[in-house]
Parts: C-alpha cells; sequence; structure tokens
C-alpha cells in the first residue's frame, strides 16, 4: 500500500484568541501537496484567521503551525509560503512591473521577465505594467496581487476571498491558474464564500465560530449548509 | 530560497527607486512655503520665549540649588520618556512601517533583522534630530535665567536631548523584539519612574536618567561621569538594533496600519481621530468593568422615554409632580417629568459611566498631565512667564481625554439626533460629570505645585482658587476643540476671504481652543504681579475666566442656531445642510 502523501501545510491544535473573543478553537488540518481545498464558512468563522497565521502574519495564541514542516512566519516557511490578501496591500509609488521585480529579487530569482509578462497577459495587466496600481481600480489592484502572488515559487498557496472585485474573465482565470499551480504540486488553500468554487475543489473545510464543523469532499454535504 | 546579499541589495534598489519617484514627483515651491511658514512661526515663537525668559536672571542661591537638584528632576523627565519607550515596545512599537512593507517584505525570506534596520535607523536620526533640537531649545531658554554661555547649553541640551530620545526608542526596540509584552514592560517602566523619583528624594544621581540630567546641566557644573548617560543611551540603541529580528509581525501589521490612517487624519488636522488612533495604537480601550458602579440612570434620553410612563427613580417621580404643575412643553408629547432635570440626571449618569471605564493607562496619563500643569504654573509663578503655556497646554490635553462622553456624543452624531433634545443640550449637559474628573485632575496639579512651593495654608489658597478657574478653562479648551472638529477643506465664507486671510484663519482655528486652555493659568501672572493679598486677586482674576467658561458652555449650547442664524443673514442654506435644532430651547 502507498504511504499517504506528506502534509505541506499542517496545523496542530492551533487556537487564537483576542482577550475573552476566541477566534479559533482547537485545530488540526493536514494539507497534502497538490491537493486544492477550500475554508468555508460565513463571516467571523475563523477562515482568515487562520490563512493569516499560515502566511504568518498572525501568531497562534496556542499550537503551531508549520509549512513543509517550517513554522509558519519563519524564513524557510516565508520562502515556501505564498499568500495573496482579501485587500490587497500594494505600494503607492511603485508601479505593476517595479512590485513583480522586487518580488522576485526578494525571493532570489533571476529569470522572472518571462513567468510574469505571462501572467500579466493572461490577468489582461500587460498594458498596464508600467501604470501605478494606487490609480487603479480595486479589481485591477486585486488582479495585482495575483500576479504578485503567482509570480514567486511557492509550494503552498493560501487564498483569502479571492474572487472579490474580479470580473469573469479574470475570475475564471484564476481559478485556472491556481488549478495549475496544484498540478504542479503546489497545495492551494482558498478562504471563500463562493460555493460554486467549494463544489469544485478536492477538499472542504467548514468553520463555524472558530471551530471546525466539516472536513470532507465537497460532493457530500449541502454546500449552503455551511455558510447559513 | 534568495541569498541575504542579493535581498539586501533588492531592499536597497527598492529604496533607492522609491526615492526617485518621490524627488520626480517634489514640488520645490511647496516645501520653499512650507519651510517659509515653519521658519516664520518657529523664529517668532522662540524669539518671544527668548524674551520672555530671559527678563529676570536668577540669583546665585537658586543657581546652586539648581545644580544640585536638577539632574534628578531632569532625570525624571528622562525616565518619563523611557517609560513612555518601553510600554509602547509592549505594544510592538515604535517601528512605524508601511503596509506594504510589512506584507511584501516582513513575509519574504529576507532576514527580519536586516529588513528592520533601514527603518529603525531612520527612526533613530529622525528622533535624535528632534531631541537635539528640542534639547537645544531648552539650553538656550535655562541659559538665559541661570548664566552661562548659551551654546554650551545648546550644545549640552542638544546631547541630552538626542540622547533621551534616542534611548527610548532604543528601550522600545529591545522590548518589542525580545517580545517582553505589556506587563513586563509595564514593571521595567515602573522601576525606571521608580529609580529616577528615589533619586530626587534623596537628590542624589544614582541613575543613568540623572546622568543625562547632569550633561543638560553640564555648563553649570561638570561631571564628565555623566558620560554614563550618554554611554546606557547607546547601549540601548545597540542592543535595540540587535533585538529588532523578534519583532513581531502581527503588531507591525496593526501598527502599520492605524499609523497610515493616522497620518492621514494628522494632514487633515483632524484632532478627534488623531486621538483615537492613538488610543487604539496604545491598545488603550475602554474597561468592561468600571472602575466603579454608580446608580441606574432614569434612562429619559432613549426613545422609550417619550412613552408616558411614571418611572421609578426619585428624580423621575419628582419631574412628574413637576409635570402635574404645568410641564414645560404642554404641545409636545407627554414627558413622566422635568424634562431638563430628567435629562441633566441622565447625562451625569451617562458621562460618569464613560469616566469610569478609563483605563489605568489613561488615568495614570491624566494624574501626570495634573502634575506637569501644576509644576509648570509653580514655574511661571518662580518667574519663567512662557510656563503658562506649558501649563495651559498640559491642562487642554488632559481636557480632551476628560470630554471623552461629550467627544463620543459628537462622533456619533446620529445617535445624537435619536434624543427628545437639542443636540446643543446634550453636549452641554454633558459637561458636568467632564468638570467633576477634570477638578480631580487639577488637583494633582495643585498636590505638584504646593508641595513645590514647600507648603503653606496661603499657597493652598491661592493655588486652590486658580485650580478651579485653570482646571474648567482647561476643559472648555478642549470642548471648543472637539465640538469645531477638523476644518473643512472649503467652506462658503472662505469666498469672501483673501487667500492670506484663509491661511490666518486655519491657524486661528486651530490656535484658539488651546489659547482658551491657556486663559486659565493666566491668572498665576496676574497674582504674581498683584500688590494686594494674593487670596483676593486670585478670587478677583478666576471670576472672569469662570465668566469664559460659560460663554464656551453658551457657544455649545447654542452653536447650531448661531450658525443658523448667521447663514441666513448671509442668505445661505443651514451649514453643511443640518437642520437647525430647535427641540428643547
Amino acid at each position: 500500500m502507498a504511504s499517504p502523501a506528506p502534509s505541506v501545510l499542517a496545523a496542530m491544535g492551533v487556537t487564537k484568541s483576542y482577550g475573552d473573543l476566541v477566534a479559533l478553537e482547537p485545530l488540526d488540518l493536514a494539507v497534502e501537496a497538490g491537493q486544492r481545498l477550500a475554508l468555508v464558512g460565513h463571516n467571523g468563522s475563523g477562515k482568515t484567521t487562520f490563512i493569516k497565521m499560515a502566511a504568518g502574519l498572525l501568531e497562534p495564541t496556542s499550537g503551531t503551525v508549520a509549512v513543509a514542516g517550517e513554522p509558519a512566519g519563519s524564513l524557510e516557511a516565508r520562502a515556501l509560503l505564498s499568500y495573496v490578501p482579501d485587500e490587497p496591500v500594494l505600494y503607492d509609488d511603485l508601479s505593476v512591473l517595479e512590485h513583480i521585480e522586487f518580488t522576485c529579487r526578494l525571493h532570489g530569482l533571476d529569470d522572472w521577465e518571462d513567468r510574469a509578462a505571462d501572467l500579466l497577459s493572461l490577468l489582461g495587466l500587460a498594458a498596464r505594467a508600467d501604470d501605478l496600481p494606487s490609480r487603479f481600480s480595486r479589481g485591477l489592484r486585486q488582479k495585482t496581487s495575483i500576479v504578485l502572488g503567482l509570480v514567486r515559487p511557492f509550494s503552498v498557496l493560501v487564498v483569502d476571498e479571492p474572487f472579490v472585485g474580479l470580473d469573469p474573465p479574470g475570475r475564471e482565470t484564476f481559478v485556472n491558474l491556481m488549478e495549475e499551480a496544484a498540478r504542479d504540486g503546489a497545495c492551494v488553500v482558498v478562504a471563500t464564500h463562493q460555493l460554486d468554487y467549494a463544489a469544485t475543489v478536492d477538499r472542504c473545510v467548514g468553520l463555524r465560530d472558530g471551530a471546525v464543523v466539516y472536513d470532507g469532499r465537497p460532493d457530500e454535504i449541502e454546500l449552503p449548509s455551511l455558510v447559513g | 530560497m534568495a541569498n541575504a546579499r542579493s535581498c539586501q541589495q533588492a531592499l536597497a534598489d527598492l529604496r533607492r527607486a522609491r526615492r526617485r519617484r518621490r524627488v520626480a514627483d517634489f514640488d520645490f515651491m511647496e516645501a520653499l512655503y512650507r519651510a517659509y511658514v515653519a521658519a516664520l512661526f518657529g523664529g517668532a515663537a522662540l524669539w518671544w520665549l527668548a524674551l520672555r525668559v530671559g527678563g529676570k536672571e536668577v540669583g546665585a542661591a537658586t543657581v546652586g540649588r539648581v545644580a544640585v537638584d536638577g539632574p534628578q528632576i531632569a532625570g525624571a523627565v528622562v525616565a518619563v520618556a523611557l517609560a513612555i519607550g518601553l510600554r509602547s515596545g509592549g505594544r510592538g512599537g515604535p517601528l512605524a512601517l508601511e503596509a506594504a512593507d510589512v506584507r511584501h517584505v516582513l513575509l519574504a525570506p529576507v532576514g527580519r533583522r536586516a529588513a528592520l534596520r533601514g527603518p529603525a535607523w531612520r527612526q533613530l536620526r529622525f528622533g535624535a534630530a528632534w531631541g537635539a533640537g528640542l534639547g537645544a531649545v531648552v539650553g538656550v531658554l535655562a541659559s538665559r535665567r541661570l548664566g552661562g554661555q548659551w551654546p554650551a547649553w545648546a550644545a549640552s541640551g542638544a546631547l541630552a536631548g538626542a540622547s533621551c530620545v534616542d534611548a527610548a526608542l532604543g528601550a522600545a526596540m529591545a522590548v518589542s523584539g525580545w517580545r517582553l509584552g505589556r506587563r513586563v514592560a509595564g514593571v521595567l517602566a515602573l522601576g525606571v519612574l521608580g529609580w529616577s523619583a528615589a533619586d530626587v528624594l534623596v537628590a542624589r544621581s544614582t541613575s543613568p536618567m540623572s546622568w543625562l540630567g547632569q550633561v543638560l546641566l553640564w555648563p553649570l557644573r561638570w561631571r564628565p561621569g555623566a558620560f554614563g548617560g550618554v554611554a546606557f543611551a547607546a547601549l540601548l540603541v545597540v542592543v535595540g538594533l540587535i533585538a529588532l529580528g523578534g519583532t513581531s509581525v502581527e503588531a507591525s501589521e496593526r501598527r502599520a496600519s492605524l499609523v497610515g490612517q493616522l497620518r492621514f487624519a494628522v494632514t487633515m488636522r483632524d484632532l478627534r481621530t488623531v486621538i483615537l488612533l492613538r488610543r487604539q495604537l496604545a491598545q488603550e480601550g475602554a474597561r468592561r468593568r468600571p472602575w466603579a458602579r454608580i446608580g441606574a440612570g432614569t434612562g429619559s434620553l432613549s426613545g422609550r422615554s417619550r412613552t408616558p410612563v411614571v418611572g421609578t427613580s426619585r428624580a423621575t417621580r419628582t419631574g412628574a409632580r413637576r409635570a402635574g404643575r404645568g410641564g414645560e412643553h404642554p404641545a409636545g408629547p407627554t414627558y413622566p417629568g422635568s424634562r431638563r432635570g430628567i435629562a441633566l440626571s441622565a447625562l451625569w449618569h451617562r458621562g460618569s459611566q464613560g469616566l469610569l471605564r478609563f483605563p489605568a493607562a489613561r488615568l495614570a496619563r491624566l494624574a501626570l498631565l495634573g502634575a506637569a500643569a501644576g509644576a509648570a504654573a509653580e514655574g511661571a509663578w518662580q518667574g519663567t512667564t512662557p510656563l503658562v503655556a506649558a501649563a495651559g497646554l498640559a491642562l487642554y490635553v488632559a481636557g480632551l481625554d476628560v470630554a471623552e462622553p461629550l467627544a463620543q456624543s459628537v462622533d456619533h452624531a446620529a445617535l445624537l439626533d435619536g434624543y427628545p433634545l437639542a443636540r446643543g443640550a446634550v453636549l452641554a449637559g454633558l459637561f458636568p460629570a467632564s468638570a467633576v474628573a477634570m477638578l480631580v485632575v487639577g488637583a494633582a496639579g495643585v498636590a505638584t505645585a504646593v508641595g513645590m512651593a514647600g507648603g503653606g495654608t496661603r499657597a493652598l489658597a491661592v493655588a486652590a482658587v486658580i485650580w478651579v478657574a485653570a482646571s474648567l478653562c482647561g476643559l472648555a479648551g478642549a470642548i471648543i476643540s472637539t465640538v469645531q472638529g477638523p476644518p473643512p477643506l472649503f467652506s462658503d465664507s472662505d469666498l469672501m476671504l483673501p487667500p492670506e486671510a484663509i491661511g490666518a484663519k486655519v491657524v486661528l482655528r486651530t490656535l484658539w481652543p488651546p489659547l482658551v486652555s491657556t486663559v486659565g493659568v493666566l491668572p498665576v501672572l496676574a497674582v504674581r504681579a498683584s500688590s494686594t493679598d494674593p487670596v483676593a486677586a486670585a478670587v478677583a482674576n478666576a471670576v472672569p475666566v469662570l465668566v469664559l467658561v460659560v460663554i464656551v458652555l453658551v457657544w455649545v449650547r447654542n452653536r447650531e442656531r448661531l450658525h443658523a442664524a448667521f447663514d441666513l443673514a448671509l442668505g445661505r442654506t443651514a451649514a453643511g445642510g443640518r437642520v437647525p435644532d430647535g427641540r428643547g430651547a
């Protein structure tokens, strides 16, 4: 019998509290390489908290989150995990291309131009590459953020509410890019309210008030019940 | 993964590219105008201060006393700065990164210490420049009263000031990098303050903070040992830079978000937003449990009170009897009692509830501001006239905190409109609770001033009279600032003014609240100059100040009506499209 694939992203008894408020109850989760996982739940259910802890932006109150065995937020984990936030955060005074160059150089990439050009073209940003994203619409800023998340190397891609502000072609392109990343061996974790997307992934984890209420295939549960 | 050298190079290139873009967008004329305005106002203020302070040189005995006690007292100021730094570090400060730096640099596989070194150095340089400038000004002013060569005073002041600010920043970086947390940082801050206080009490310089005080007073007495204070500051900076790598990304992101908003609010001169954001930055929220519980209010401010229900409280029953004798508003809804009495009771209750939820840190800050105002007033009494401005400013800042219940009502205008009372009446009705709190703050000032003066019944009587006037006037200035809000970007009345006058109008609008607060301390100067009985002079001079407080209250109560009348006279619609509120006159 084949041994199970090793977990690339693993949470062990991880919790997060803000004073008396518990944002995340003890959570155990292991995501394998190449797996596409959707985190589904209503507002305040703990999706973003978990995503941010995996990215190293939030520190767990207890428990650990590991990326390929390295603590989330460590130098090694940061090299392996790419995070696309729900709200794009970009420099006001750098063009799209300068953002890409900066990100790639921080990740030690020398030959980034071709990959960047492909992504810009796919997401319809090629003509705006020299523009400042501070003058973009919400959707274009989101696309810039997506390019920055995908242009660098990664083994884990965590994405928070990716479809907010995206037009249908942009959304379709991004879904395809995430699938491509999973086919290339990356584990893709997406926090979303979009149940049509959640229905297409390999695994669905439902969160309610910081606790896991479902963990399994999306076709084995009434998905609306997870956000109701 | 990228190696450290290439990452450093990428960061350096990023900063270069951004600087290039900033330079390209640089508006030379605007910068020149800003420098001109800063030089004009700064120079005028310095000139005035120097003239005022230089009025009277102190005697040899006082100089001797300053040489002995001064280092410890100056050290106490350094200790306060260090304590602020330690507390800031406990909350993840002092670095204020851009949100994009947190997301793109701190989440990249780059060593955190290397990534944060640049912003840390920038902050240290900026802090040292400000500290040196401030210290030099203090030194020059001291030279006018204490004698000696002003360049020597300026140099020692600059060194002490720069060391003080950078010591505080270094301590903050160390505490933040080592993740000592708020409690440990608080204990350390108390330790620093306690050590400095002990130095003041025993009149000996045993702490590095007092050594920095000795640096400030080098022109009076050269003490080579004071270099220990400078070395201590340098050590804190080095330790802070070493510890930088441990800085929390979570705290950095929270601070980045708040600091961005804070800068915008400062640009818009929106003082209230600045205060609220600063509180968030300091994680200074209202207590869930109040320090004390007060009796239940009548609840007459809620919409429910319109229902003619006989209340159970004494105030309501009394009001009901009065209403039975002929209510004030026969045409309106039937209220269960005297609306004014009930409303005042409810507003007092609401104000007290808010004040009793102040966190300990805010109470400590208020006590400190009160003490600082008292110390400054005593300094003015002793002859350093410009210290009245410092006392007024301290009371104004304290007033901004104490006026919180009123400020909350201004913030939530929609709630305010839901009450069956005029907006101005609600705001004015919130004054008594804040006034009582402000008198308590002022009491700390009285204790400090009387203690510094060496006690005595007469000093206490004079201080007590001035205390009431100064405290209430300090609050009045803060209330003006809170009620008037940030200046509009452009108002209709600006159309009638020449551009130069608009600038002066903006300056006046910004300055007059703290000026009103300062008026409350002016009786100190009047009593000092008076040849009659000091207590009688204090009473005579406190009366006009109290009249000013009443005028401010009347303005708060009728502000909207006055604006509406003014607009009507000019043939315009009501300001901001708001309908003048005529209820509950």
